[in-house]
């Protein structure tokens, strides 16, 4: 039986290094900017496409593409936010919620369009394969794809902490006027920050599509997932979002165990209202961050 | 008389329809102690928000060494030399004291090496923020959140040094350290003007004095006449 405990969890620990990827760039956007990002999920959803269709056509396996996501999506962003988002950004919450969801639906549909709603799954030939580590048995696919999504987020720590961009990042959100005041451009700080935000959805994009199938209305429920890790985690704080997302992953692991995997969306929800009952600031949740 | 580093004319400015500067005019002698004073509500701030950019001027003309300032961004203000220690410190709470010393110098290319250098300058300036260099700066106290402040105004580099509110919150002694590390910073050359509601200490550092009142700028002269005459000695210093 612990064995049994031992897999889930691994399995667990693997899901979270994914969900962690999925949340951090999420959680920067609402965290530096107090935008919350409906788009976020539809573009892991078409970075996820990306993988599919270069893996189809020119046999660029999933890992690679990432390489072309992270430009191609971090343009994306910070084009979408300097053209459209940074006009509202000052008006409330409310209005830029409403623009990402009006987008998000303009995105889904365009990809059922463009992609039909046909569920496409990414199949590696010949399979990477499992590996086993004493009892507990992984698949070589779903533990690279961890280590890709944590190095990725990692990479995501390193700028926001070691580069001067990173610093001035954090400086806008802590303080904005302050920020101004050392000579930061706020709206090219905030493109600069969606871009990394929508970067990071679209270079876990390949990650899942290795694991999950593709759908084009895939994203609300890989949203729904980044909204409940920045509760768990604290909300902007990439070692918040990797807390959270493991934290999510391996309750998801157990709650499919002990409840039945039907259940794993009703525990992720419930975890959330637990966690704005008593712990509102999040697991990590720091002083001067909010 | 030379030439003032700063000269601002007929500045309007204000929030929405709120105007709060009237026609404010003010001329800051270069490589000197100025001090700009005034009760509560008398457009103080405003004003140091308007010179730094951070909201935009309705009309007149502010004028850096012969460069035209008015409408500027905060940064191509900065840029120009202009630094702005904002009331209330406004450090970034959760930064280290040594990155919020960097972000002063955001807009430097003058390469790590100088900015290193700097970065010595300042905390030889301020021993104590070397000691705290890797504290977040909410953590520190009032005192040394302003001479971070000051050490991050600093950092780039700027030839007008502004600090809103010098003294507010803070003990005597020091109110004292900091006026001495700005005389120093003024033997050395450079222009400093500060904004000080204590209209004592402000005459007693500056060498010259601007009253402001209601959004206008009434009075400006040598701080030493300002400190002999009855009228300022009743309106600010509470002696007559």
């Amino acid at each position: 039986m612990p064995l049994l405990y031992f897999q889930i969890l691994a399995n667990g620990l693997v899901l979270g290094g994914l969900y962690a990827c999925i949340a951090s760039g999420f959680s920067l956007v609402w965290g530096v900017q107090n935008v919350i990002n409906i788009l976020h999920g539809s573009f892991i959803v078409l970075g996820a496409y990306l993988a599919y269709f270069a893996h189809l056509h020119a046999g660029i396996h999933p890992f690679l593409s990432i390489l072309i996501a992270i430009p191609v999506f971090f343009a994306i962003g910070y084009g979408l936010q300097r053209m459209m988002i940074n006009r509202i950004i000052a008006a409330p919450v409310l209005l830029t919620l409403t623009l990402t969801f009006g987008l998000d639906l303009m995105l889904q549909n365009g990809m059922i369009m463009a992609f039909t709603a046909d569920f496409k799954k990414l199949v590696l030939d010949p399979p990477l394969g499992t590996i086993a580590l004493g009892e507990v048995v992984l698949p070589v696919d779903r533990l690279a794809a961890m280590a890709l999504a944590l190095a990725l987020t990692a990479m995501l720590y390193l700028i926001l902490s070691r580069s001067r961009i990173g610093r001035a990042i954090v400086a806008v959100r802590m303080d904005r006027e302050a920020a101004a005041l050392m000579g930061v451009n706020v709206a090219r700080i905030y493109a600069i920050t969606f871009g990394l935000g929508v970067m990071m959805a679209g270079a876990s994009g390949p990650l899942l599509a290795m694991i999950f199938p593709i759908s084009p209305l895939g994203g609300p429920a890989y949203l729904g997932k980044a909204f409940v890790i920045c509760v768990l985690g604290g909300l902007g704080s990439v070692p918040g979002a990797m807390i959270g997302g493991l934290v999510l992953g391996v309750v998801e692991s157990f709650g499919a165990l002990w409840f039945g995997p039907e259940h794993a969306v009703t525990l992720s929800f419930s975890l959330l209202i637990l966690m704005l009952l008593f712990r509102p600031h999040g697991l990590l949740g720091r002083k001067g961050y909010e | 008389m030379a030439e003032p580093l700063l000269r601002i004319s007929g500045l309007d400015a204000g929030y929405g329809d709120v105007q709060v500067l009237w026609g404010v005019s003010l001329e800051v002698p270069r490589a000197e102690i100025s001090c700009l004073v005034g009760s509560n509500g008398a457009g103080k701030t405003t004003l140091m928000r308007a010179l730094s950019g951070l909201i935009e001027a309705r009309s007149g003309s502010i004028v850096l060494d012969g460069k035209p300032l008015a409408g500027a961004s905060p940064e191509a203000v900065l840029g120009a030399g202009i630094a702005h220690v904002p009331e209330g410190r406004r450090l970034f709470a959760a930064m280290s004291v040594r990155d919020n010393l960097l972000m002063g110098a955001y807009l430097r290319r003058d390469g790590k090496a100088a900015i290193g250098s700097d970065l010595e300058k300042a905390f030889a300036m301020f021993p104590i923020l070397r000691q705290r260099s890797m504290q977040d700066a909410g953590t520190l106290s009032g005192g040394e959140q302003q001479m971070c402040a000051i050490a991050r105004g600093l950092m780039g580099r700027p030839r007008l040094l502004l600090i809103d509110e010098l003294s507010l919150g803070l003990a005597p002694l020091v109110v004292d350290e900091l006026c001495e590390r700005l005389r120093a910073l003024n033997r050395e050359g450079l222009t400093i003007l500060v904004v000080e509601q204590d209209v004592a200490i402000a005459l007693e550092l500056a060498s010259t004095a601007f009253v402001m009142d209601t959004g206008r700028v009434t009075r400006s002269g040598a701080s030493a006449a300002f400190a002999d005459d009855p009228a300022i000695r009743e309106a600010y210093l509470g002696t007559i």
